[in-house]
């Protein structure tokens, strides 16, 4: 038996997953996917890890139960990435174990858990309580990661697939922009009329030695920036020091991505937008006038 | 062929929260909706029907209460999934399943569709609802039936008993086939809602619609998951809007204030 099984595709995600569970005693590692190669930094964090190779959802649904029926984990953590809702939800149905998505803070008590996590849409925060054994999948970046050595050792773990084929793996088209690290943010929304207007953005950004992201509507269902620059709740969420939300309204679903900025400024033409109440600095302008003035201002201080 | 079954939930509608004096969610104030996704999931039900031929039925389970109170919005729900394509209705609505809860909710809908769906060949589940946001039905109900799962489509085809999805994973597409049966979840981008049309929401009122209460999907699992309290979020931000005559005396303003807070 184990207390806690993380099942996870990424370094940092076990770190964060180690960091959700400290107060458990013995943790065991299913590591999968494309860089199961990886399994070896993971092993050094001082855990057990098995290691699939599959990236396929029906495989990783295989070996997480064997897992599980093998060693009978209190708890299952790990992201709440698609594969592991996938693989996690059929365990959760097969053995009517509670799952929660989302969580963003959680504490094991002695017969039962409490998790939190957002409710309506962001507009709300859930506080539920679960008897074990139960599944919590996290928000990345909510817990601090674990720095620690040790050495654990490694062991492949090979499964069937289930009836279900994978026929092709396709690539996005993506930016490539890691939103996530970036210190400094410009949000594009539906205030821009065209894609050429993102210039100004881009431009803006740029001297900022900043990144693009966008709300929902630009990335989406414009699709005038790649998939990898949507932020909100089904985007990405991001914390920099400094996001600049540029003709944004403020919709719960695009903030709920942002909220964890140190400082958000909004510039909008819509005095009554939501996004006014929701920001530390608002600047009630045009948009199209409001970017070349700043940008301008800008320029000036960095040629001094 | 087969019958598609298209999972409706009748969700809290976020844009609609209310809150109670001590800054807790007023959820019997909230009013419920037809989900966001469950619309692509009916409009992904009515491409697809041709080719499966046979009729496409709504299920829909309510999660919450009170019960009283909810009666005339389930009706309007239910009107809008018939409106929006469904051919008839199954409405689960009783007491002793309120709150909703994940394990009751797969397991009431999964027998649902054994007992009145038998012949479904495809069981459609959007990805996630506005309100609670688990996303974790579609698996869960994948489980309990036995059945194929493909999560996360956001393009089907159907060729003679095989269903070719292309399922969105956060970096990549993969293009996965499963044989009918099976259970697919859908996401908002597979498809543009058409809003239903003033002769569709009329023929609606005549599809066939069935309430059902918990004996009729028995057996029901034990609950397991307890609210504690659901708060509303308060944003605490500095809300400083910049004034100045000119656009540039507001942007120096605005430079200023970001050198002030140590982010530029």
């Amino acid at each position: 038996m184990v207390d806690a099984l993380i099942v996870a595709s990424g370094v940092q995600e076990v770190k964060e997953s180690l960091s959700a569970v400290s107060s458990l005693g013995d943790v065991e590692v299913l590591f999968y996917g494309k860089d199961s190669d990886k399994a070896d930094e993971v092993a050094k964090l001082g855990v057990k890890v098995y290691v699939l190779k599959s990236q396929h959802p029906g495989a990783l649904f295989n070996a997480v139960k064997k897992l599980y029926d093998e060693k009978q984990p209190k708890v299952i953590v790990g992201y709440g990435t698609k594969n592991n809702r996938d693989a996690l939800s059929r365990l959760a149905g097969t053995y009517d174990l509670p799952m929660a998505t989302d969580v963003i803070g959680v504490e094991f008590k002695d017969d039962h858990i409490i998790y939190k996590r957002g409710f309506l849409s962001e507009r709300a925060i859930a506080t539920e309580k679960i008897p074990y054994p139960a599944i919590i999948l996290i928000n990345a970046k909510v817990f601090e990661p674990v720095q620690r050595e040790g050495s654990g050792n490694t062991e492949e773990i090979s499964v069937e697939e289930d009836s279900v084929k994978l026929l092709e793996i396709k690539p996005k088209q993506l930016s490539g922009i890691n939103l996530e690290d970036a210190e400094i943010i410009v949000g594009v929304g539906r205030g821009f009329k065209k894609k050429e207007d993102l210039e100004l953005a881009f431009k803006l950004a740029e001297l900022l030695g900043g990144q693009v992201g966008a709300s929902r509507p630009i990335a989406a269902d414009y699709k005038w920036l790649p998939e990898d620059a949507w932020i909100g709740i089904s985007g990405k969420r991001v914390a920099p020091k400094l996001y600049i939300a540029v003709g944004i309204s403020g919709a719960p679903q695009h903030m709920a991505g942002v909220n964890n900025s140190k400082i958000i400024v909004a510039i909008n033409k819509d005095k009554s937008a939501p996004i006014f109440k929701l920001a530390d600095y608002g600047v009630v302008a045009d948009l199209y006038q409001f970017l070349p003035v700043l940008i301008k201002k800008l320029e000036e201080k960095k040629g001094k | 062929m087969g019958d598609i079954v298209v999972l409706v939930k009748p969700s809290l509608n976020p844009d609609m929260t209310r809150s109670k004096p001590d800054g807790t969610v007023d959820l019997d104030a909230i009013p419920l909706k037809l989900d966001d996704i469950d619309a692509n999931a009916l409009e992904a039900a009515k491409e697809l029907k041709n080719t499966l031929g046979g009729k496409i039925i709504a299920l829909l389970l309510l999660p919450w209460g009170p019960i009283q109170k909810r009666t005339r919005e389930l009706k309007m729900v239910t009107q809008e999934a018939l409106a929006r394509g469904a051919d008839e209705a199954y409405i689960v609505s009783d007491e002793k399943l309120l709150p909703g809860d994940p394990i009751i909710t797969a397991t009431v809908l999964s027998n649902a569709i054994k007992k009145y769906a038998p012949s479904a060949s495809l069981v459609l589940v959007a990805e996630a609802s506005i309100d609670q946001t688990t996303g974790q039905i579609a698996g869960r109900v994948a489980a309990k039936l036995g059945l194929p799962f493909i999560s996360y489509a956001r393009k089907i085809t159907i060729d003679g008993n095989k269903i070719v999805a292309e399922r969105d994973v956060e970096d990549h597409i993969e293009v996965m086939e499963a044989s009918l049966p099976a259970v697919v979840s859908v996401t908002q981008e597979i498809n543009e809602p058409r809003p239903p049309t003033l002769l569709q929401i009329r023929r609606a009122g005549k599809k066939p619609q069935k309430t059902l209460s918990a004996a009729d999907v028995e057996p029901i699992p034990e609950r397991k998951k307890e609210p504690v309290e659901y708060k509303i979020l308060t944003v605490s931000r500095k809300q400083v809007i910049i004034e100045g005559d000119t656009l540039e005396e507001i942007a120096e303003k605005l430079i200023e204030a970001l050198e002030k807070e140590g982010v530029l």
